[in-house]
């Protein structure tokens, strides 16, 4: 395989076509004759094209004029549809997934860590995937901090796979892992039960308001009129009695320490910051509302909510959006009542759900994840194409830029051979920002290449 | 060792457990799509089933009188699904509860565990496999899921119904259960973490062919000595009672195949060459590699039990090389059945067929290798694995294409009783779908 991936392919057996296309302002791509399934308001295309222009979707419909230049991917007897969104991924941050020393590391940052060159990335990409939620583990009550990415496989550093305008998140953890009931290397830690996994995020939440007051003081103490300090001028004052720069009636009150792991749990608290807790039981779920509610923050998704249908309304309540899996089950005790009708009874309570993979290879066939739900429940084929697209991207607030082919919308985009959910369905081409970034033609030529080298190839 | 000893072995070893409840009434199933895998596909066919086995199978057909029928009409009919590598029976949780689990016994050399002892009728599993079509599976000691015995045991097809382990068996044993020693150091962690010399990839590669040479050559010890124990055994000269050298004259004397796990290229073709010297039947269980050595495994006839959704062995390799890994095997003319090598994901072979389908395996051929191939490769295709007269009434009524994940299974016969399609998972389903 090419370890650049093409800019710009040109599948048309049309030789004119191609001749434009050679001579193509880089920038422009043009998908004709395709069937499209926008998962927008424009449903299903039976023939269209979508145009893309500057990394954007330009044009999408039916009677969209193709303009001369820029390439032509001639889609006829495909499928195209949205790039699939993974709302819970470890991808391209291998061996750095889990920060294992501390209850609560909310001050460490996968965007630190990612890694532009992992292989996984692209074979996602070959499986249709254009964003992931890549998530620090679940080995704390309360771990790390995520990072939204794009599948931009090659990019210069971790930092340009990061998904503009995505906003912060950060990993709880309830139950079973963060609890280290199935590992038995190493020392025990704190906590050993679910009643320690509830008291570990209640503590970590009172340090945090207090933590915020110290600041919200301090900033309300620096917007008073100079000369009249804030009433709540914190806890923290100046020792001087005189001199430097808190000197005199104008003083103003030294700024607390800065503390890390607190301001991400602040962030939380400011409703800048999305929560994204893995649980599994129905009491955990229950409990984590219940501390959320009382401390005043909200929960963006529960991860994995095994157990989420027998809690759905609650979770519907609180407003929470629900990743799960289509039907893996028994691999512990906390999965033993985990059902295939999870994503469908949820969804039929209104929670927002979508289907992930948390693994790199079920990440490569995510749309037959969502396929799954039609059979299990009785989902609508359109409702559970939803799950790996736009209902992530609600989940991961980035609705506004991916998730549905609409006008304004970032080109990411997947080809398939056939329709997503048929049994023969393969991803031909996948786009992100409207540059092709798995071409499985091009794949497939350079095999040999990669078997010469290695003395290998199929 | 008496000859009375030996003669029970023998019995058991050729023994196909009766099939439960002989006289039940008969079912005819009429105007389906039948999918028969070892011939056409018929339309608009019935099939007859008479004390649990296929009577007739045509477009014009008489009930037999009594019969139940199931209207078969925007229906397909398939064989049962046989999930031909699978820990079913054996465990329950595969993490954080150890007391569920009898898939992998300590120690290294067990040619005496036998699966078949050792099934739970009532585990959840079953019935969950069951409903989803799963109405077939080898039971496999050995599991990918931490099993490290270089020799796990004797494995046993069963049928996913059934009061008691006996009523589960279908034919024990089936194959001897070893894992191709990579030479790879088997780390123990129930006492921390070991701490490992520091030492050069090449002196690593070193240990690892010295450790992978030791082990063959331990194997090979074993079989030669299990090989004189059967004759011994067959001469009729009394022998001390060794279980498990009694256990692994079978293989050892070719009366049953070696599944053997595998996935490297260079240790299948190992595996493959240690067969011969060796004078086993070999079948390769995992052969994530096998696509690199389909010469050699159609030059030996060694089948290959595969599994399809799983990433790549090596980083530079093709994207699809798992999922393309079948149809390699099938253009080459190897014999392969695709196989979940789970338990609770069982439910899921018919997508891991799909799977390899979508990357170039014809759909017959998908299908077959979910059906007929296990029956054939495992040796139970003359009950097993087809829609055909005389063969055993196990089939899946669904609504479409079972390959396809949408289609809903809403029948399952086995041994030609109709099942109920009740599971765990249905009935949680029941309870909570409508709670406010």
């Amino acid at each position: 395989m090419s370890t650049h991936p093409p800019r710009f392919t040109v599948l048309a057996a049309n030789a004119a076509l191609i001749s434009l296309a050679a001579v193509a302002p880089a920038q422009d791509v043009a998908i004709i004759n395709a069937k499209i399934l926008t998962v927008g308001p424009l449903g299903v295309i039976e023939k269209g094209t979508i145009l893309v222009r500057a990394g954007k979707i330009a044009a999408v419909g039916a009677d969209v004029v193709v303009p001369q230049g820029g390439n032509v991917i001639d889609a006829a007897g495909r499928v195209v549809t949205p790039g699939l969104i993974d709302a819970h991924s470890h991808t391209a941050i291998e061996d750095n997934v889990n920060e294992c020393t501390n209850i609560v590391t909310a001050e460490v940052r996968v965007r630190d860590v990612l890694d532009p060159r992992d292989i996984n990335i692209y074979r996602q990409l070959a499986g249709g995937v254009t964003a992931a939620n890549v998530l620090h583990g679940s080995c704390n009550s309360i771990g790390g901090q995520n990072a939204t990415i794009k599948m931009r496989w090659g990019a210069p550093s971790g930092e340009a796979l990061v998904f503009q305008g995505a906003p912060p998140g950060i990993k709880f953890a309830l139950g079973e892992n963060p609890k280290r009931s199935s590992f038995s290397v190493g020392a025990r830690r704190y906590p050993a039960t679910r009643m320690g996994v509830e008291v570990s995020i209640r503590n970590a939440f009172l340090e945090a308001k207090a933590y915020k007051k110290e600041w919200d003081d301090y900033e309300a103490a620096m917007k008073a009129p100079a000369g009249k300090p804030g009433k709540s001028a914190g806890p923290i004052q100046s020792s001087r009695s005189d001199g430097g720069l808190g000197a005199g009636s104008g003083q103003r009150p030294p700024a607390p320490r800065r503390n890390l792991q607190m301001e991400a749990l602040k962030e939380v608290l400011e409703g800048k910051r999305l929560v994204h807790a893995h649980s599994y039981r129905a009491d955990e779920i229950l409990m984590l509302i219940n501390v959320a509610n009382e401390m005043g923050f909200k929960i963006a998704t529960f991860q994995h909510v095994l157990e989420g249908y027998k809690v759905a309304s609650e979770i519907a309540k609180h407003g929470a959006g629900a990743s799960t899996f289509s039907d893996w089950w028994a691999y512990k005790m906390e999965a033993y009542d985990a059902i295939p009708y999870n994503a469908a009874i949820m969804a039929s309570h209104g929670v927002v759900v979508s289907l992930n993979s948390d693994s790199d290879e079920l990440a490569r066939r995510l749309y037959w994840e969502a396929a799954k739900t039609v059979r299990y429940g009785g989902v609508s084929e359109d409702e559970a194409f939803k799950m790996v697209t736009i209902n992530p991207a609600k989940q991961l607030r980035i609705d506004k830029w991916a998730g549905s082919i609409e006008v304004g919308k970032d080109a990411d985009l997947a080809i398939f051979k056939s329709h997503p959910f048929a049994p023969d369905a393969r991803v031909e081409m996948t786009l992100v920002d409207g540059k092709v970034m798995f071409d499985r033609s091009k794949d497939i030529a350079a095999r040999k290449g990669v078997a010469a080298t290695l003395g290998g190839g199929q | 060792m008496s000859r009375a000893h030996f003669l029970l072995s023998a019995a058991v070893l050729a023994a196909l457990a009766p099939t439960a409840g002989a006289a039940e009434t008969p079912l005819v199933i009429t105007g389906a799509r039948v999918v028969t895998v070892s011939g056409q596909i018929l339309e608009n066919a019935s099939i007859v089933i008479q004390d649990g086995k296929i009577t007739s199978v045509g477009t014009v057909l008489t009930a037999p009188a009594g019969a139940r029928i199931i209207d078969g009409r925007g229906k397909t009919v398939y064989p049962g699904l046989f999930d031909g590598l699978t820990y079913l029976g054996l465990a329950e949780v595969t993490q954080g509860a150890p007391g569920t689990l009898d898939m992998n016994e300590t120690g290294d050399i067990n040619p005496h565990a036998k699966s078949w002892v050792a099934l739970h009728p009532d585990s959840e599993l079953l019935a969950v496999a069951r409903a989803f079509g799963i109405t077939t599976a080898l039971a496999a000691p050995g599991s990918a899921m931490g099993g490290q015995s270089l020799i796990a045991g004797q494995s046993a097809v069963i049928r996913t119904t059934g009061d008691t382990p006996m009523a589960l068996t279908v034919k024990a044993p089936i194959a001897m259960h070893m894992r191709y020693p990579s030479g790879a150091p088997v780390l123990d962690f129930s006492q921390g973490i070991p701490d490992l010399e520091p030492k050069t990839f090449e002196q690593r590669l070193q240990d690892r062919k010295k450790n992978q040479e030791k082990d063959l050559h331990r194997l090979h010890g074993l079989i030669e000595e299990a090989r004189a124990y059967g004759a011994g055994l067959a001469s009729g000269v009394a022998l001390k009672v060794d279980l498990s050298m009694e256990a692994l004259s079978l293989a050892a004397t070719g009366k049953i195949p070696v599944i053997m796990r595998v996935n490297a290229e260079t240790d299948i073709k190992g595996a493959i060459k240690f067969a011969n010297e060796n004078r086993l039947k070999l079948i390769i269980a995992g052969g994530a590699e096998a696509w690199r050595c389909v010469d050699d495994l159609k030059k030996s006839d060694v089948s290959v039990l595969v599994g399809v959704d799983q990433l790549p062995a090596r980083e530079a390799d093709p994207y699809d090389a798992a999922y393309a890994n079948a149809a390699a095997l099938y253009r080459g003319g190897v014999r392969f059945a695709i196989v979940t090598d789970n338990a609770s994901n069982s439910r899921n072979l018919p997508f891991e067929a799909a799977m390899a389908h979508a990357f170039g395996l014809p759909k017959d051929a998908a299908l077959r290798a979910i059906t007929l191939s296990p029956a054939e490769i495992l040796g139970v295709s003359a009950t097993l694995g087809s829609i055909e007269v005389g063969k055993s009434a196990t089939l899946i009524i669904t609504n479409g294409d079972i390959l396809d994940h949408r289609t809903s299974v809403s029948g399952v016969v086995i041994d030609g009783r109709e099942m109920s399609l009740d599971n765990k998972h249905l009935r949680l389903y029941e309870k909570y779908k409508a709670r406010p």
